[in-house]
């Protein structure tokens, strides 16, 4: 029965981006692994020197500074109706005026403000629910592994964009509530990978030994199984960024996130399909999106490749 | 590993193969498609974007049914216009003007309270059965008893038959806008044997015991030119022209309504693959122009704002100062900015077209700090209140969202903030009925085309109670109301109408703020287009 | 071509996806194993299918109780505004639909009438629920099936390139592409592709399956490009392609990113296998061994994950058939969200549910047959 469940979880993991699986990392010869990712360390180039990872970061950089600077960069207040709407992009308004007269620069600018801290929020939010309930899982086993674990069938056999509006029908569409739609879809994807880490490190000699030593299951979980979830976990959350810059955005982009006036880059989208003639009412926010998501997986992607391959392989995507 | 896909060359070869099939299918299609097309409607003429014998009308669809009798919505009223006829109609675009269809004509009684209607003795439904006095009574008792949204257009109303082709309406008062209401679609006479044999009830709780809408879904019972013989409420309505009609014969065979959303309209109105759109914004609309006839007509639609009466809701907007700061604080110039060409300031609740409506002049105009002064008199600093609307709905290309939010900001210039409460219609619908919303955005649309529907707004009234203002809030304006429903004589009606918009407009919690612009479009082949505010067009008389 | 020893860890990696649980799974395996022993394959369908079941009936509970946790009231929500001033309308409506009832008891109606295979009739279409579904299934079931095409093609043949040029600019490129893919707002690429293509090019029609008025070939399979060719409609086969083109390929977008990268790693992973050196070491042509050694066992993996995401596409396409007005299960979903259309929501889930159970299953036992080690493990 435990075989199957891990069975089934492994191609579950896939079918969500082929993120989990944590079969594969199952019972590793825990010493030689170690040796191997000790060479394996020394023998690869660090991760931030790697032209994509410093595009990614310089990118991500500038987003972040956009954000914190966002009254003093941005030209003009983003929610000011002042000018003619759906200007065409001129010297005077960069990126050109929305419906409702607004610049729309300024407000792709201050939606920096939105995005990314919500991003941040959410994904730590799914991290430490899922990272807490999968090695919870993974080290105790029993019926507690059984409960958590068929939570996160459920939630991962719902469709992730429905379970979504079914959460924000529910509580009301505004951003507050679609970021906890978010996090109720995201967390089961760390406690899979979690838990299986957890399972296959339960085994190693370190823990055995700590075990011997009269240590408690929370002391090893604390102790000795956080330092080496770390890695993967964080790994895990970089490039689960950008998927939540995606849904979040895509939900705003349905009416279910962000509510007007908020300049938020997926509900401005969402404005220029009223008028395909002004199409720089929905490039220029789509093109932030774009680029910010992308800066986030090409960061998250370097440094999957700087873990060691059994981890790494237990998070493709 | 090797051992385990003794095939793998094999296997890789068929790869490499079924590769060339695939090229020349999609070859073909593309250039099938380039130059061919579907298989049309039976008469066979292809060529895409409908054969000459098929109009294409694009809509945003508002479909909930297409059962006349619980019809309501816009698209619904289109359909069923098309397949039902009524004992009167409006010809033209003509709402001024009631005019005979299934009746041959009407007589009212001196006291304005029986109206007899002789019927066509040659109409007969789309099966061919003749249309007579019973389908009416039972149509009518239908409506009625079904209790659904057009119910309340026979309040009051009795119905009978003084012979197989007489009617006969008797009301409890004078009623001089009935003739008004008899046009509109969900009055539309059904075939009362088929659709009783299909378990449709006009008995009293026919709400429960009636279950004939399925039926009528698929497969409509009516006089009209039309038959509806494909229904999706997500997709597309399909209508077919009737033989057995028993007027003069629709040009078009077949007409399919299809649900696609303004941006592609317009697209589609270009490239020719629709002939007719009816919900392009006034935007969308200048880009067409010159390329397709365009038709700008104001609507009996009105935006309105209001600020909840009731303290219990708030103590903010219940405070007639503070209503007076709304009124005199919103722009309502940079409401028209937003709503587009076409749309004009609503000066009073009843739209400037229909008798009774107030001149454009009268309309308030802002006056800064004239509000600023009401809001301290209310001794409010800097209140904060909640603005309801409904984020889904775009009214006649009107994006209600794009419009609290300019509310918000010209309301930020007197002082007051506005926090915006979107939520979708359905969700919305619920707390605007309930009456709990402090500030709430909605608009009326006209459900026949007189000035009465809108006594609606009247204390104690549908809308007038979700805006707080219950019964008894204001008895002069409640006598004034009453007034204007009871009056039979069109100068006294006019007054009457006056005096009550006059009143509202320095008491009551409502600030209306636009009637709206219907734009429609029509590709340039075909013709006869008017524009009806009840539904649209006509669709059998479009040439 | 070589890999290179920076690729130790590829070359150490565990042989075949799916062979290792085994080893972590080490709780009650000795009790079943005797029954395994028996019918092992039989149990390891059973199993799976019963848990299936299982997650189903979770997903309705789940479902249920999310919609009905709505502070909207579907009454008000299906009828209109006038209407809604009348108690007894309102009353009679809660009484046809069983909203007087608790929720347990709301849903123990549900369940008994799901199992005589009655979902229950959509408030918005007055239709069943199970009608409204067979009409949107296949429209989305074709979007997704081109999509998935689109996708493998082309992603699995860019994964190979990226594989077999490892580290050389080639797969800098596919790397880069590929992370572009999976980084675009699908809401946003609809939307510029219909801009480019649509309104400002006009090669392509959207909206619908096939042109206005235009009559859907016989209902074979549901797809109108199979049933079109079954029929030899070929008018019409060639516009319902056409008009599948856009909305295919935005679609695709993503699931190319994640299919190339799946394949390079799977390439590359059986690339280090010892075989493919012994291969090499025979004097083979390279073009051979990757194709018969690399890829062929990288094969069943991207057909795995291919299945999955071709799963998740059928239920992913709200915001592509949206913009793109695709008539699909996309876009009913959304609307009976919208409109609280519970019976709707209720369907939507449990189909997704379904989906998503057989595919898992299917993708099983394909394992199953082809190592036959994972099932007698």
């Amino acid at each position: 029965m435990n075989a199957t469940r891990i069975f089934l979880g492994d191609r579950l993991g896939a079918g969500r981006g082929n993120r989990s699986d944590p079969g594969r990392t199952g019972a590793p010869d825990a010493a030689d692994e170690r040796a191997a990712r000790r060479r394996r360390r020394r023998a690869n180039k660090s991760p931030w020197r790697s032209p994509l990872a410093v595009t990614g970061l310089v990118i991500i950089g500038v987003f972040l500074v956009a954000a914190v600077f966002a009254s003093v960069i941005s030209p003009e207040d983003p929610l000011a109706q002042k000018w003619p709407k759906y200007q065409a992009p001129s010297a005077e308004h960069w990126f050109g005026t929305d419906q409702l007269g607004r610049d729309i620069l300024s407000r792709v600018i201050h939606g920096t403000r939105v995005s990314l801290p919500l991003a941040l929020l959410l994904v730590v939010l799914a991290m430490v629910i899922g990272t807490v309930l999968g090695a919870v899982a993974g080290y105790f086993g029993g019926w507690i592994d059984m409960v958590v674990m068929r939570c996160a069938d459920l939630v991962l056999a719902f469709p992730a964009i429905i379970l979504a509006m079914a959460v924000v029908a529910a509580l009301g569409p505004n951003l507050t509530n679609a970021v906890l739609a978010v996090v109720v879809v995201s967390w089961p994807t760390y406690a899979r990978v979690v838990r299986g880490l957890v399972l296959s490190l339960r085994q190693s000699d370190f823990v055995q030994a700590d075990r011997l030593l009269g240590a408690s299951g929370w002391r090893v979980l604390a102790v000795d199984l956080r330092p080496n979830l770390a890695g993967p976990v964080a790994v895990l959350a970089a490039l689960d960024l950008g998927n939540a810059v995606l849904l979040l955005s895509g939900l705003s982009f349905l009416g279910l996130g962000a509510q007007p006036p908020a300049a938020e880059w997926g509900a401005m989208v969402n404005a220029g399909s009223a008028n395909f003639d002004a199409w720089w009412v929905a490039v220029f926010p789509g093109a932030a999106i774009l680029l910010s998501v992308l800066a986030f997986n090409f960061l998250g992607d370097t440094l999957r490749d700087a873990l060691d391959p059994r981890t790494a392989r237990a998070i493709r995507g | 590993m090797q051992a385990n896909h003794p095939n793998g060359a094999s296997r890789g070869g068929i790869g490499r193969r079924a590769l060339a099939p695939l090229a020349v299918t999609v070859v073909a299609a593309v250039t099938l498609s380039a130059c061919g097309g579907a298989k049309k409607s039976s008469d066979g003429a292809g060529g895409s974007g409908g054969g000459n014998d098929t109009l294409v009308v694009d809509t945003s669809f508002s479909l909930k049914t297409a059962d006349p009798s619980r019809t309501f919505e816009p698209t619904g009223i289109f359909v069923t216009r098309a397949a039902y006829d009524t004992l009167l109609t409006f010809a033209n675009g003509d709402v001024t003007k009631p005019v005979p269809q299934l009746a041959a004509s009407y007589e009212v009684s001196p006291d304005g309270k029986t109206f007899t209607f002789p019927l066509r003795p040659e109409a007969k439904f789309n099966d061919g059965t003749p249309v007579t006095a019973k389908d009416v009574v039972f149509s009518f008792n239908r409506v009625k008893n079904l209790k659904g949204n057009p119910s309340f257009l026979l309040d009051g109303v009795t119905v009978s038959a003084k012979d197989e082709h007489t009617v006969v309406l008797t009301t409890e008062k004078p009623d001089a806008s009935l003739p008004f209401r008899i046009p509109t679609p969900a009055l539309g006479i059904v075939n009362s044997t088929a659709v009783t044999a299909h378990g449709g009830s006009d008995a009293a709780g026919a709400d429960q015991s009636d279950k004939a809408e399925q039926y009528l879904n698929t497969d409509s019972q009516g006089s009209g030119p039309y038959k509806i013989t494909k229904y999706d409420v997500s997709t597309e309505v399909v209508l077919t022209r009737n033989d057995n009609y028993w007027g003069a014969k629709p040009k078009y065979g077949k007409v399919v309504i299809r649900n696609v959303p303004a941006s592609t309209q317009q697209l589609n109105i270009l490239s020719g693959e629709s002939q007719l759109s009816l919900d392009m914004s006034a935007d969308q609309a200048a880009k067409v122009k010159g390329q397709a006839q365009v038709l700008q007509k104001p609507t009996p639609t009105t935006a309105f704002l209001f600020s909840n009466d009731n303290p219990a809701v708030s103590k903010i907007t219940s405070n007639k100062d503070f209503q007076e700061a709304v009124r005199y604080g919103v722009d309502y110039p940079s409401l028209l900015d937003v709503a587009g060409e076409g749309s004009a300031q609503a000066a009073g609740i009843v739209p400037g077209f229909f008798t009774g409506a107030l001149d454009a002049s009268a309309a308030i105009k802002r006056d800064i700090p004239r509000a600023k002064a009401a809001l301290a008199r209310a001794g409010l600093n800097n209140p904060t209140v909640d603005l309801y609307y409904a984020s889904d709905v775009t009214i006649n290309g009107i994006n209600f969202g794009d419009l609290a939010a300019r509310i918000q900001a010209n309301l930020k210039d007197v002082g007051i903030t506005v926090a915006l409460k979107p939520a979708p219609t359905q969700t919305a619908l619920d707390s605007y009925r309930n009456g709990t919303e402090a500030l709430g955005l909605w608009w009326w649309q006209a459900d026949y085309p007189d000035a009465s529907d809108y006594l609606a707004f009247a204390p104690g009234e549908l809308v007038g109670k979700r805006a707080g203002w219950n019964e008894g809030a204001n008895p002069a304006v409640t006598a004034l109301a009453e007034q204007a429903r009871t009056a039979t004589d069109e100068a006294a009606r006019v007054d009457a109408f006056r005096k009550l918009q006059e009143a509202m407009q320095q008491t009551s919690p409502f600030v209306p703020l636009l009637q709206t612009a219907q734009v429609i479009a029509a590709n340039n082949s075909v013709k006869n287009v008017y524009y009806n505010p009840i539904w649209y067009v006509d669709v059998d008389k479009l040439g | 071509m070589s890999t290179s020893s920076a690729d130790t860890g590829v070359d150490r990696g565990t042989s075949r996806p799916g062979s290792a649980p085994v080893k972590g799974a080490a709780p009650g395996r000795g009790t079943a194993s005797a029954k395994r022993r028996s019918h092992p394959f039989a149990r390891f369908v059973l199993v799976r299918l019963g848990v299936g079941v299982l997650l189903c009936l979770g997903i309705t509970i789940l479902a249920f109780g999310l919609t009905h946790a709505v502070p909207g009231d579907p009454v008000a929500a299906n009828l209109g505004q006038r209407a809604l001033n009348d108690p007894a309308a309102v009353a009679a409506f809660k009484a046809k639909n069983g909203l007087d009832d608790s929720l347990p008891s709301q849903y123990w109606t549900y369940l008994t009438n799901l199992l005589h295979g009655d979902m229950g009739t959509s408030q918005q279409t007055h239709r069943p629920v199970w009608d409204d579904l067979g009409d949107k299934i296949p429209a989305s079931l074709e979007l997704a099936l081109a999509a998935i095409v689109l996708a493998l093609v082309i992603g699995v043949g860019l994964g190979i390139v990226a594989a077999v040029t490892r580290g050389r600019w080639p797969d800098r490129i596919i790397r880069v592409v590929s992370l572009a893919g999976v980084s675009v707002p699908v809401f946003w690429l609809a939307q510029v592709a219909f801009y480019v293509f649509s309104f400002k090019l006009g090669w392509i029609q959207a909206g619908g399956r096939l042109s206005p008025g235009a009559i859907p070939p016989d209902d074979i399979t549901g797809l109108y490009t199979v049933d079109s060719l079954l029929t030899g409609e070929w008018g019409t086969f060639g516009e319902a392609f056409s008009r599948m083109v856009l909305p295919a390929c935005v679609l695709a977008a993503f699931n190319i990113g994640v299919l190339t990268r799946f394949t390079r790693a799977a390439v590359l992973e059986a690339l280090g296998n010892d075989y493919v050196r012994a291969a090499r070491a025979k004097g083979l042509p390279e073009s051979t061994v990757i194709r018969r050694h690399a890829l062929r066992p990288a094969l069943t993996s991207i057909l795995t994950v291919a299945g999955l995401t071709f799963g998740g596409m059928l239920a992913g396409t709200v915001l592509v058939e949206n913009v793109l007005s695709w008539p699909g299960l996309g876009q009913y979903a959304y609307k009976s969200a919208l409109n609280l259309d519970l019976p709707s929501i209720m369907g939507v889930c449990l189909f997704v549910a379904v989906v998503y159970v057989v595919i898992n299953l299917l993708v099983d036992l394909l394992y199953g047959v082809i190592d036959p080690r994972i099932r007698l493990s």
